[in-house]
């Protein structure tokens, strides 16, 4: 049986500025990498989301290392990333690559030209590349921010209690992993890959214990905003959970 | 001379109907009603940039949302702006459901027809502020 690989995430934001073609630039590139370029390894949020979002939202950066791309000198993404969630890994500026570049500025807003859009490639290779260096350094242990899943034919994500949830793409779930409620004792909370964690401790022979518990808030506060005082409610429910996950995984065998 | 009246799309860029309105709010300031109306950069309100919200405060705005989260409507209120009208591209897809389209990135012929007639909607909310507004035009 072939072991699951572990699934590191990059969180891109881009400003997607609609008064500046760099805007689009921004937006587009980021789009190139999420589907073209490395599915696997990124996902992504809409930057109004930060403000017309909750906490939910706004925990998006402290989930996972964020590239943030930026049309303009304003840094929009940059500091609404850093101020409403957390401080970004890497960050671009359209209008700065262009000049590195040496390219020719666009003009369309709306629908690109080809050299914008030979442009908006190259600015979506160099964002991959950071993208690959950001997982690398989590692989060995520089980073934060994983998710357990088996990679099926390379595209789709098959995660590890055998659902077929797509590519996650977008942190707002359309087409992420799915969440689900979890009773505390102040009431239910959704928990994003619930089901997904408490199968790769059960795969792992984890038993229901202090120590797995430990780890398996850890990994919950990965992918959802679980707040400080809150931590010991969560830690009993998932005991609960896992517990009751481990009855019925037994009582299938 | 009237104020041009402000179209904010979401630009929604997880799912295709983000990519509707943003087209859709583009089409209209650039080709049908040029002069008539204006964008702004979203992201400029959600950071609180001074001269930003001072533009929504002073102009009718139209939003354009992809989604029920509804993130142009809500910032554009959190500025202190005011919404002349809220146009949801999940309303106008209900109505017109053969126009499904799932290509984000680039718009295919679906989600381009989408986007005209969203387009169309903003359009007729637009002129019915224009119309609305009397002596009140700057």
């Amino acid at each position: 049986m072939t072991m699951p690989e572990i699934i590191r995430k990059v969180g891109l934001i881009a400003c997607g500025g609609e008064e500046l073609p760099e805007g689009t630039i921004s937006r587009i590139a980021a789009r190139l990498v999420l589907e073209e370029l490395r599915p696997l390894h990124t996902v992504t949020l809409c930057l109004p989301l930060f403000l017309a979002g909750g906490e939910a939202e706004r925990a998006f950066a402290r989930r996972q290392p964020t590239i943030t791309i930026d049309g303009c000198e304003k840094l929009c993404a940059r500091r609404a990333t850093a101020t409403y969630s957390g401080r970004p890994a890497v960050s671009f500026i359209v209008s700065e690559f262009i000049d590195y570049k040496g390219l020719r500025p666009p003009i369309h807003r709306r629908t690109l030209d080809e050299d914008e859009i030979a442009l908006t490639r190259a600015l979506a290779e160099a964002v991959a590349a950071e993208v690959d260096t950001l997982v690398e350094a989590q692989r060995s242990g520089g980073l934060g921010g994983m998710l357990s899943a088996q990679k099926g034919d390379g595209q789709k994500v098959v995660f590890a209690d055998g659902t077929d949830e797509g590519l996650p793409v977008c942190a707002c779930q359309s087409g992420g992993p799915p969440a689900r409620s979890l009773q505390l004792a102040s009431g239910a909370v959704q928990v994003v890959a619930l089901d997904a964690i408490l199968a790769q401790f059960a795969r792992e022979g984890r038993p229901a214990d202090a120590s797995t518990l430990q780890d398996m808030l850890a990994l919950v506060k990965i992918y959802n905003a679980v707040p400080p005082e809150a931590e010991t409610d969560y830690a009993a429910a998932l005991q609960r959970e896992y517990a009751g996950f481990l009855a019925r995984r037994e009582k299938q065998a | 001379m009237n104020r041009p009246i402000l179209v904010i799309p979401c630009s929604g860029i997880g799912k295709v109907y983000g990519t509707v309105g943003r087209d859709a709010a583009l089409q209209v300031v650039e080709e049908l009603r040029p002069g008539a109306t204006e964008t702004m950069c979203l992201s400029l309100l959600v950071m609180g940039d001074e001269e930003a919200r001072r533009r929504v405060q002073g102009a009718q705005t139209v939003t354009i949302d992809g989604c029920a989260l509804a993130c142009a409507r809500k910032n554009v209120e959190m500025a202190g702006g005011q919404v002349g009208a809220a146009v949801m591209v999940l309303d106008v897809y209900r109505r017109h459901r053969h126009l499904k389209s799932q290509a984000v990135t680039f718009l295919d012929e679906n989600g381009q027809e989408l986007a005209n007639r969203v387009a169309e909607e903003t359009v007729r909310a637009i002129d019915a502020l224009h119309d609305g507004r009397g002596d009140d035009h700057a």
